[in-house]
């Protein structure tokens, strides 16, 4: 029974390298952080985590919302009233919404006091910035989907202040609206962002991040540099 | 090559060796913050579940759109600048924001990391949170832009049951809907309840030969179309004094167009805003619809027809 189990564990070591992968990846050294400058290395992961809620929270309300004016509504009035669970799992989707990008810029805080973004890891700061600006645009596409009066109300400010832009702006403030006022092509427009791009650019961009972050190691706690150097 | 690169590079190897697994050391750490986080996620959606507003009324020109919390500092920072500088500002402001945040590891390239030592950037950042914390408590605090007002349900029922019987297919209303018959917003505000009524339960009785069929509508029914009818006024003509009625007295602080003072809102689109009987109501004692407004009330400085026409006046702005 064992050697059976030993086997099967080898054959799959072969095939995929998991040993060696999990070596990498789990048994790598981190520099020491102790108390509650350690915890404030956790929050990275604490962003990542939440994105996985909303990503699984987000499957669930697409099951029964329908991004369409005249459905839009009674859809997410059914959700809330008649699924199963229907109301928390709107309710986790919305506070995470909020938490995602509290947790973003905390991390960023403590990534930008702590001076993590310097040499070597400039660009693992870039992939973050990338990322902070694509929670914004889960924020700001979202908001319409529930077609109620705060989210019809709030994009049409949105996409009149993005049709300011010099220039390309009318441009700009079409391709969001997709017609003259706001309707129809505007929520399928927002619905397709929220749902396929943004989420598959941003598990795209998380990937370069963390490979940045584990290629480069992470950073140890800054240390006071020592008195005057000339 | 900088020359403290290579020596980073080294002491961080020294640092990384004597450091500890990742897998369980870190990983309990952030295992524990996640299960924290997400019970304080729980406990939020399931006691203070998502809300939902009334359906998304595109008429109705007096909802007060607030943005998401994080973005209010924006909307806020964008006050301090007038007229036609925030449109520019509106997208420098945060495109500048944006290529400064990545600009960071660029600007600041020195081998000192610890906050203490580098006081610039410190204090960039903390100026930067305190800066955020101040413009949203004062978008927090702000007035609303439109004064709310109790949205007669009657009439937003009404409105719901004009959309879901498709009386737009015929009617016109702001422009949409068909030809077939008369535009409601044109016409439906001037006639009396009792006619409505009536030609609600049967057109025919009070518009021999019409082409509108019979509804077989509820009493509740007809009561709240009646009302969503009553609420649209026919737009009304002002006359050639009323631009200079509004040179004399309101240019001095409002802008209409290019002209006017800085003093007061730009009116140029107070149509798509306001209708008349607001207006009148406003320029007459501005105090009774806004209690901390600036302007003088106009009743007894004008006359109640100059009222009126002005009134007129500044609700076709913008239309
Ligand atoms: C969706 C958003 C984000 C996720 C999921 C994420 C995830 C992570 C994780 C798991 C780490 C490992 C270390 C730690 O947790 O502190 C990390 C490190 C890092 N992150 Fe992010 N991050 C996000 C956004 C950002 C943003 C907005 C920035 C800055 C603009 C940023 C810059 C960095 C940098 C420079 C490191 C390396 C720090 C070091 O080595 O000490 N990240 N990120």
């Amino acid at each position: 029974m064992k050697d059976c189990a030993l086997a099967a564990y080898s054959w799959v070591c072969e095939r995929t390298g998991l040993d060696q992968v999990w070596t990498a990846l789990m048994e790598r050294h981190i520099p020491e952080a102790k108390g509650w400058v350690g915890l404030l290395y956790t929050l990275g992961s604490a962003t990542m985590m939440i994105f996985t809620v909303q990503a699984v929270t987000g499957f669930l309300l697409a099951t029964n919302y329908v991004p369409s004016p005249d459905h839009a509504y009674d859809s997410v009035r059914y959700i809330d009233a008649a699924v199963l669970f229907g109301r928390v799992v709107r309710g986790l989707h919305h506070w995470g919404a909020s938490f995602m990008v509290v947790f973003a810029v905390l991390h960023m805080l403590r990534v930008y006091f702590m001076g993590s973004y310097k040499y070597p890891r400039e660009a693992t700061w870039l992939a973050g910035v990338g990322l902070l600006l694509l929670v914004l645009g889960f924020s700001f596409t979202g908001y319409l989907l529930p077609w109620d009066q705060k989210a019809y109300w709030a994009t049409v400010v949105g996409t009149t202040i993005a049709g300011q832009t010099p220039v390309v702006g009318a441009w700009i403030a079409n391709i969001l609206r997709g017609t003259d006022g706001m309707g129809a092509p505007t929520l399928s427009r927002f619905y397709a962002l929220h749902v396929l791009a943004l989420p598959a650019l941003t598990a795209g961009l998380i990937g370069v991040h963390l490979f940045l972050v584990v290629w480069h190691g992470i950073s140890e706690p800054p240390k006071r540099s020592p008195g005057k150097v000339p | 090559m900088n020359p403290w690169h290579e020596d980073y590079k080294r002491r961080y190897a020294q640092l990384k060796e004597n450091g500890k697994s990742f897998f369980p050391h870190t990983v309990f750490k952030d295992v524990c913050v996640a299960l924290l986080v997400l019970t304080v996620l729980f406990a939020l959606a399931y006691y203070r579940p998502a809300e939902l507003e009334p359906l998304a009324d595109p008429t109705d020109t007096h909802y007060n759109p607030r943005p998401e919390w994080y973005f209010l500092f924006l909307f806020q920072a964008l006050k301090f600048f007038p007229g036609n500088l925030e449109a520019v500002a509106a997208i420098l402001l945060p495109g500048l924001g944006v290529l400064l945040l990545m600009g960071v590891p660029f600007l600041d390239r020195g081998p000192k990391r610890h906050p203490f030592d580098r006081p610039l950037w410190t204090g960039l950042g903390l100026a930067g949170i305190a800066g955020f914390a101040a413009l949203t408590w004062a978008g927090v605090r702000s007035p609303l832009t439109n004064p709310t007002e109790e949205a007669d349900p009657q009439v937003a029922a009404g409105r719901r049951l004009y959309d879901q019987m498709s009386c737009a297919y015929c009617h016109k209303i702001g422009g949409k809907g068909g030809a077939v018959g008369p535009a409601l917003d044109k016409v439906a505000g001037d006639e009396t309840e009792e006619w409505l009524t009536r030609h609600f339960k049967d057109p025919q009785s009070v518009t021999p030969g019409s082409a509108m069929p019979k509804m077989n509508l509820l009493d509740d029914e007809v009561k709240i179309l009646v009302a969503y009818m009553k609420s649209m006024h026919a737009e009304e003509p002002f006359t050639k004094a009323a631009p200079k009625i509004f040179a004399d007295n309101c240019a001095a602080c409002h802008k209409l167009g290019k002209e006017g003072g800085e003093a007061g809102p730009d009116l140029s689109f107070i149509g798509t805003a306001r209708d008349k009987a607001f207006i009148k109501k406003y320029v007459e004692d501005p105090s009774t619809s806004k209690p901390d407004s600036a302007m003088p009330a106009f009743k007894g400085q004008l006359t109640d027809v100059q009222i009126e026409d002005v009134a007129r006046y500044l609700s076709s702005q913008g239309r």
